[in-house]
């Protein structure tokens, strides 16, 4: 693996190399250069096989880092090609010419984390969460405890108790306290 | 429904009955099992939970004690996604997923059920989803490191070693705390302890200092030298270092200054209530008490026996773990909201506890344990035989004691590594060199002392050589030559009485020019004279007898801290705090 990455690394900006394992390798390319070296596997160095497309949110970075992980059949070797995008007005430029199964890969990246691909066949159809209005839900800054809250109803005849509450009532429930605690009591 | 779908009604069903029972992945996230004794209810599987699937429900059989909230979580599967988010940040690592996914039933409430006390049928699958260890943390488990000064720079002067947080490494070790709860119980003040240090996280200082108040109103002494036990139950400490809450709080104190105290904690206007309390004692009993009812409006009077106020912090520990400038801080705090201080006036002799009585609406006594200890053994009456209490004494005072080349302690305890570490001082800075021992009837494993007081000794050149019966101190020509000890081989009885065991034929010699005994201290109750003697009843082991709320039989006598409970500072503020609460409960209804 490592002779093509050397081999790759003279057309293209490949910035990282993880040679995960010698059978799967990570590189990461600049976001311009990325559909461009995934063709480039595609067609000239046997990774014909497009194993799937993902997204890490690394907010932190105002980033998205997008993934194509590429197989190579004959040499049974993984090859994923990460770049980062911004994560505002997230766009990337679409894959979906070199394989069918992209579309929807895309479509569903575009429902789970907001992110664009101009062109690609119908990707701004409901993928999974039909008639969504809310923020992107895999995106890190969705809170979906407070989306649990807003949307469903406690099961009748729960109960749940704090446990520094609890330790309190049952062994010293007559020592002086805080006025914090008691209001938590209420 | 579409019309094409009644084509289907006919058809055999697709959803069929596995029929091969396959087996989930080993890391499939299935239903929940939960290792319930090693569980202790801290609910941060609860907290964690993105879909509030998790109640933490009491048990039958599983008691609430001191580090266990005796709670255990109910999961319900109507909200549980399998995200294990619970199992990744359980604390005790107790918490798993069976990799058992198939489970049918009609009645939906039989899907909330408590993992590990209620039956199932998959507790004995070993595979699913744990956490993997080690380095899958999402916290810490090694606490933030507290700068010390190194042997060699504090082993000849009285300087504090422990060097405090800065506000980088308090919000690192602050960010550590899971929030749980389950310390407060063991603090014997039941300090908000998950409260102070969420407002280091938030950089709140003020509102910690704040709820530091609430139960203990000397923060600066507390953070230095708390015993503290709450550390002992921190739910941390089950798989890593438990948070250092006794660094933290000193924190807190430490950054706020003390001309802020007043306004930060709205004390500059504390209205009267017409009615005085007399306090006995300036330890953390007595200015914890003096503390709380001037928040309620008493005025206080507290009667001192020495020249300075603290009791036991200032007499008995040493410098170097507890600064005398952080005693005045807090010290002082408490007499800025007018409480009086009577120095060098002692109950019995220049004021007798009946005019108290008659002075005052009501007496608070805090008079702590100043009485040393003797083991009694042939030699204890030389001249250069010593009761650590009163070697400290001195010591802080500033006069000068007796320091040979070669001591050594009798006891085992925080108060004897207190000694032997600061004569190793005064050896240190008279002769260069350190020759003291501390021996103990306790072994290393068994030694009161705290873990760290032991090692830090080590490391100033102290022999600690524990598990040895003192017999009697060599005297040849009325100088002192050493102390003969036995093997020790057990302190109690069957019945759990104090009954030393000791193999006389193990014998050992400890070189010494002077002995200094440690092995405990008792009370001076000598003030109480006999009209208030008659009325006042006893409890068990000479103890006098007081109600839940330090309440003696007298009425209007209250007493607390060291003489009542403990023996440590953290009891006596507590005593301090709910005995004010006493003291207006009982003002009030009069």
């Amino acid at each position: 693996m490592k002779e093509l990455i050397n081999k790759l690394s003279k057309d293209f900006n490949i910035t990282d190399a993880v040679y995960q394992r010698p059978s799967l390798t990570f590189v990461t390319v600049p976001k311009g250069v990325a559909i461009s070296l995934v063709t480039d596997l595609r067609d000239y160095e046997g990774y014909s096989h497009f194993v799937m497309m993902s997204c890490v949110d690394w907010i932190e970075e105002g980033k998205f880092q997008l993934l194509y992980l590429l197989h190579n059949p004959e040499t049974k070797t993984d090859i994923g090609v990460k770049t980062f995008i911004d994560r505002e007005n997230a766009e990337m430029a679409s894959a979906h010419h070199l394989w069918k199964q992209v579309w929807t890969y895309q479509r569903e990246l575009k429902e789970a984390f907001g992110i664009d691909f101009p062109g690609s066949p119908r990707v701004d159809e409901d993928f999974v969460v039909e008639g969504w209005v809310e923020m992107p839900h895999m995106r890190r800054d969705f809170d979906t405890k407070e989306y649990s809250e807003n949307t469903y109803f406690p099961r009748p005849g729960r109960e749940t108790n704090d446990p520094a509450t609890y330790m309190r009532k049952k062994l010293y429930p007559n020592e002086p306290i805080t006025a914090k605690k008691q209001d938590n009591d209420k | 429904m579409p019309f094409t779908a009644w084509s289907k009604v006919v058809k055999e069903p697709v959803t069929i009955k596995d029929p091969l029972n396959r087996e989930a992945a080993p890391r499939y996230r299935g239903f929940h099992d939960n290792d319930v004794d090693e569980c202790i209810g801290c609910g941060t599987c609860e907290a964690i939970c993105e879909n509030e699937a998790i109640d933490l429900v009491p048990v039958d059989g599983i008691e609430t004690k001191d580090g266990d909230s005796g709670l255990r979580p109910k999961i319900d599967y109507g909200r549980c996604c399998w995200c294990a988010l619970c199992v990744d940040i359980c604390t005790t690592n107790s918490l798993r997923l069976t990799n058992e996914y198939k489970w049918i039933d009609t009645d939906p409430d039989n899907f909330r059920f408590v993992p590990g006390v209620d039956k199932k049928d998959w507790y004995d699958k070993k595979d699913g989803w744990r956490k993997p260890e080690p380095n899958y943390e999402f916290y810490g488990l090694k606490r933030v490191e507290m700068g010390e000064l190194h042997p060699e720079e504090r082993d000849d002067s009285f300087i504090e070693m422990i060097q405090g947080y800065s506000k980088e490494q308090a919000e690192a070790e602050a960010d550590r705390c899971v929030e749980c709860g389950i310390c407060t119980a063991t603090c014997p003040a039941h300090m908000g302890i998950p409260e102070y240090i969420k407002a280091i996280r938030n950089d709140d200082l003020e509102e910690g200092l704040r709820i530091l108040y609430d139960t203990n109103p000397l923060p600066e002494i507390c953070g230095r030298i708390c015993t503290h036990k709450c550390e002992t139950v921190c739910t941390m400490g089950h798989k890593g270092d438990p948070i250092s809450i006794r660094w933290l709080k000193r924190y807190i104190a430490d950054q706020n200054p003390s001309e802020k105290y007043k306004k930060i904690l709205e004390t500059d206007k504390l209205t009267k209530n017409g009615k005085k309390v007399a306090i006995i004692g300036s330890g953390p009993a007595g200015l914890s008490a003096a503390y709380y009812l001037s928040l309620l409006g008493y005025d206080i009077e507290i009667f001192e026996k020495l020249a300075e106020a603290g009791g036991m912090m200032r007499f008995g520990i040493p410098e170097y773990r507890l600064p005398y400038d952080q005693i005045d801080k807090d010290v002082n705090y408490i007499l800025s909201l007018g409480v009086k201080i009577h120095y060098n006036t002692t109950i019995g002799k220049d004021i007798t506890l009946e005019k108290l009585n008659e002075d005052f609406d009501a007496v608070f006594a805090g008079t702590g344990l100043h009485l040393g200890r003797s083991t009694r053994i042939e030699g204890t009456e030389h001249k250069h035989v010593y009761q650590s209490i009163e070697l400290l004494r001195k010591i802080t005072e500033g006069e000068e004691i007796h320091v040979p080349e070669k001591i050594v302690v009798i006891g085992g305890g925080n108060v004897a590594m207190d000694i032997t570490r600061s004569l190793a001082r005064l050896q240190k800075i008279k002769y260069g060199k350190v020759q003291v021992t501390a021996t103990s009837l306790e072994t290393e494993e068994k030694m009161p002392a705290d873990r760290e007081e032991v090692v830090e000794a080590r490391e100033e050149g102290c022999v600690v050589n524990p598990g040895w019966s003192p017999q009697r101190i060599e005297i040849v020509d009325g100088k002192i030559k050493g102390l003969h000890v036995v093997q020790c081989l057990s302190l109690f009885d069957e019945t759990g009485n104090f009954n030393p065991q000791c193999n006389m034929k193990n014998e050992n010699f400890f070189e010494a020019d002077m002995v200094v005994e440690s092995i405990g201290q008792g009370m001076d109750l000598s003030y109480i004279s006999e009209p208030t003697k008659e009325h006042l009843e006893m409890g068990p082991r000479g103890r006098i007898k007081v109600n839940d709320y330090f309440q003696t039989s007298v009425g209007w006598l209250f007493m607390g801290g060291d003489t009542i409970q403990g023996p440590d500072v953290i009891h006596g503020i507590a005593n301090g705090h709910k005995a004010a609460v006493g003291i207006d409960n009982f003002l009030t209804k009069k």
